[in-house]
């Protein structure tokens, strides 16, 4: 789904238009956003940037060494100010993705050091390439509707791997892009690149296709580079992610509300900031749960509660009126298998149902250290029948049917009616890679099992999707920036 | 001017509306009433069966394809002597005994006519003595039975028995369908021919008769 028409449907009172799955009432999610708002102003959180802590304390926060201590007060303010919505445009500046309300967008993950072949299915390291095949993937699929690295490449200096996969996104997708930078100077460069293809600063500010996506470490701790980004991003009124990730039991308390808490608040140390330094700079919570998986010692992707806790945040967040950003689509198993169907779907569906507005995580494998083009094709499958549900059953004068029902009378059939030719297209969900044949049909298409048919279409699309291209001389100032950038981080 | 082309159109998107006004439009301006059938309202059937087939149109469009169709026939009909109609075969067609399904089974039948047969349609629930009296009755080119039971498509068998012992087998022509037939099944019960679906069904008579 890519559209600029707003899904949040009006109501006098409550609606249940589209199926939500609202698991915190509007008083516990106010419960966690008081207790939030005691723990910023009695525990604080430790803040390790100098400009950062001036302006806290300019503001009016205590600060003590590097401990910021927010009054209520100003972290209600910060609430107040930060946009409740954020428009995300494609690359031609067209307005594309509401985040606000309810809406739900999908897109893939990152952060991973490997990926799996798409031709071979060999694990290696990322190279410039697979960003390449990753936007062409993304640009293709109806149901992804962002893009995201998927992978870091190895060919290139380490330093500017954000810049060039950034590069290989924004060449090769008309999508809006999330892009991870490590710090100013890779965000300089990817602000430069979106301006360049914009028409200038100001145009991206109007309508912006890029969000940064900016990692906090969680815990209460905002580190030095973490919060100069934050700076830059305000500073130049672009949109960031302000993500944190916590470990329940470990880096957050064990349980669910606890490490709510905990995300709340340091997602509002980022707003803050960013009101602070430009008062309205637009700013989307990110929040990612896992657990401590004591018996393997790794931190999983795939279990319950990490929708769990993600649908906990997308509801605090939505309570708060603030654009959001939460994990789906990612799975602990190693290829192309049941686990990695039943993973992501279970958790695709779940993201959707609570109404999270920007869903990365799609092509993660083994707990995220491998990408998989196949698991985005697949998960865009799942997308649409999670789509479906969230379309819910519409309710009126036509849809009841009353004279079709009547006119085809009891024993009758529908398959012969206006009424039906009318709905059956846009009412059911149509299958791209799930497989209804009679079995005789399916024999003779090569009895293909589902893994089959996802490599198939993954392959076909890189084959065969030719996504619109950057015109020559955008391009040319593209490359210029890119060396520009590597010439001064060398 | 109205066209056949235009004709074709109206009716692969089932709009029977315009295939009225096309169709009456058509006379108007001279046309030959065999000619409105067979290169405007068959045409365009031809290409919706095509497309049926190839998984590009479903049930409910082919199904509006062929009623807008009939009603273009309806408007002709009247200028054309009965001798005149056109039609390359007779076929009977029936459900067999024992078995109510006949959703697929009309659709086979319209999708028949649309291609230029003439169709007796018997219904459903017919015996093996049933069809062998209609078949003295009629004299069709085709015997068409449609089950969609496993416990009811052994009666196809049965009729072909009892065909043979009434010494009618080589006067007609017998094809089988359903959801449970097979191209092995229909060898198996000694079947002319086997279509998995309507549009099938048509090539398939076609081809017997050629
Ligand atoms: C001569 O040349 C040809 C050539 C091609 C031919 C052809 C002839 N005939 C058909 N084709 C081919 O062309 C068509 C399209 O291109 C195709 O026709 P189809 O008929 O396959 O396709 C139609 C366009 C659409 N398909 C259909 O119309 C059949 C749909 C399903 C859902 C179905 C329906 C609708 C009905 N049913 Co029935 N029904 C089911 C069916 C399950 C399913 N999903 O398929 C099936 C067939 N039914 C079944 C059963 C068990 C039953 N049904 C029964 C009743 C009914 C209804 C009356 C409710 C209704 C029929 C209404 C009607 N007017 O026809 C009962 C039997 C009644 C009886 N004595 O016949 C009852 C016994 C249920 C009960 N316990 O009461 C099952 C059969 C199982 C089996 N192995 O035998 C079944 C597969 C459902 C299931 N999964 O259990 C091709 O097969």
């Amino acid at each position: 789904m890519y559209t600029t028409r707003s899904l949040y449907t009006r109501a006098n009172y409550e609606v249940n238009q589209t199926t939500l799955w609202k698991m915190l009432s509007e008083d516990q999610c106010e419960e966690i956003f008081m207790t939030v708002l005691e723990l910023l102003e009695r525990t604080g959180a430790e803040v390790k940037n100098k400009e950062a802590l001036e302006i806290f304390e300019k503001a009016g926060c205590w600060v003590d060494g590097n401990r910021v201590r927010i009054p209520t007060a100003l972290s209600e303010w910060a609430v107040r100010t930060v946009p409740s919505r954020i428009t995300l445009c494609n690359r031609n500046g067209k307005r594309a993705l509401s985040l606000e309300t309810t809406n739900v967008y999908y897109g893939p993950g990152q952060g991973n050091g490997q990926i799996l072949d798409p031709v071979t299915g060999e694990i290696r390291k990322p190279l410039k390439a697979d960003i390449v095949n990753t936007a062409i993937i993304c640009d293709s699929l109806k149901n992804i509707d962002f893009a995201m690295n998927n992978g870091l490449p190895s060919d290139v200096a380490p330093a500017m791997a954000e810049v060039h996969a950034f590069e290989a996104l924004v060449s090769n997708t008309t999508k809006p892009i999330v892009q991870n930078v490590e710090n100013v100077a890779q965000a300089q460069a990817i602000v430069d690149i979106a301006a360049a293809i914009a028409g200038g600063l100001r145009e991206l500010q109007k309508n912006p296709f890029v969000a940064l996506y900016i990692a906090t470490e969680g815990t209460l701790v905002h580190s030095d580079e973490t919060l100069a980004k934050v700076i830059f991003a305000a500073k130049n009124g672009i949109p960031f992610v302000y993500n944190t990730k916590l470990v329940a039991g470990d880096t957050a308390p064990a349980t669910p509300a606890g490490a709510l808490v905990v995300a709340v608040a340091d997602v509002l140390v980022g707003i803050l900031l960013a009101q602070l330094v430009r008062q309205g700079a637009p700013v989307i919570g990110g929040g990612f749960f896992t657990i401590e998986d004591k018996a393997n010692g790794i931190k999983p992707l795939g279990a319950p509660e990490v929708e769990l806790m993600g649908t906990g945040f997308a509801n605090v967040m939505r309570y708060l009126r603030i654009p959001n950003f939460g994990f789906a689509g990612a799975t602990d198993g190693k290829l192309s298998d049941a686990q990695m169907g039943l993973e992501a779907a279970f958790s695709i569906l779940h993201a959707g149902l609570s109404g999270t507005n920007l869903i990365h995580g799609c092509g993660l494998l083994e707990y995220g250290l491998t990408g998989s083009l196949e698991l985005i094709v697949m998960g865009d499958e799942v997308m649409g029948m999670t789509r479906r549900m969230m379309k819910g059953v519409e309710v009126d004068e036509e849809r009841l049917a009353r004279g079709v029902i009547d006119a085809v009378q009891p024993g009758g059939h529908y398959l012969g009616e206006e009424h039906t030719m009318k709905f059956f297209r846009s009412e059911f969900w149509w299958p791209t890679l799930m497989n209804r044949n009679r079995i005789d049909d399916w024999i003779a298409k090569g009895a293909k099992s589902m893994g089959q048919r996802v490599k198939e279409k993954t392959l076909d699309i890189l084959k065969n999707h030719r996504p619109d291209k950057l015109a020559e001389d955008k391009l040319a100032e593209i490359k210029a920036i890119v060396a520009k950038a590597e010439a001064a981080i060398e | 001017m109205a066209s056949f082309e235009d004709l074709s159109k109206q009716v692969i998107t089932g709009n029977q509306v315009k295939v009225k006004e096309v169709t009456q439009a058509l006379i108007d301006e001279g046309s030959a009433p065999l000619d409105i059938i067979n290169l405007g309202l068959i045409a365009g059937m031809n290409i919706v069966g095509s497309r049926f087939k190839n998984g590009e149109m479903f049930v409910p469009e082919v199904l509006m394809a062929a009623k807008s169709m009939s009603a273009g026939i309806e408007i002709v009909k009247p200028l054309i002597a009965d001798k005149d109609m056109p039609s390359i075969g007779k076929v009977l067609l029936g459900t067999v005994k024992g078995d109510l399904h006949d959703i697929g089974k009309n659709l086979v039948g319209m999708m028949l006519e649309s291609g230029g047969f003439t169709v007796i349609n018997m219904g459903i629930d017919i015996s093996p003595e049933q069809f062998i009296k209609a078949v003295k009755e009629h004299n069709p080119d085709i015997l068409a039975m449609s089950a969609l039971l496993t416990t009811t498509m052994l009666h196809m068998k049965d009729t072909i028995e009892l065909l043979k012992e009434e010494g009618l087998h080589n006067k007609v022509k017998v094809i089988v369908g359903g959801a449970p037939i097979s191209q092995d099944f229909a060898d198996e019960v000694g079947a002319d021919g086997f279509a998995p679906d309507a549009a099938s069904a048509v090539d398939l008579c076609k081809k017997l008769l050629s």
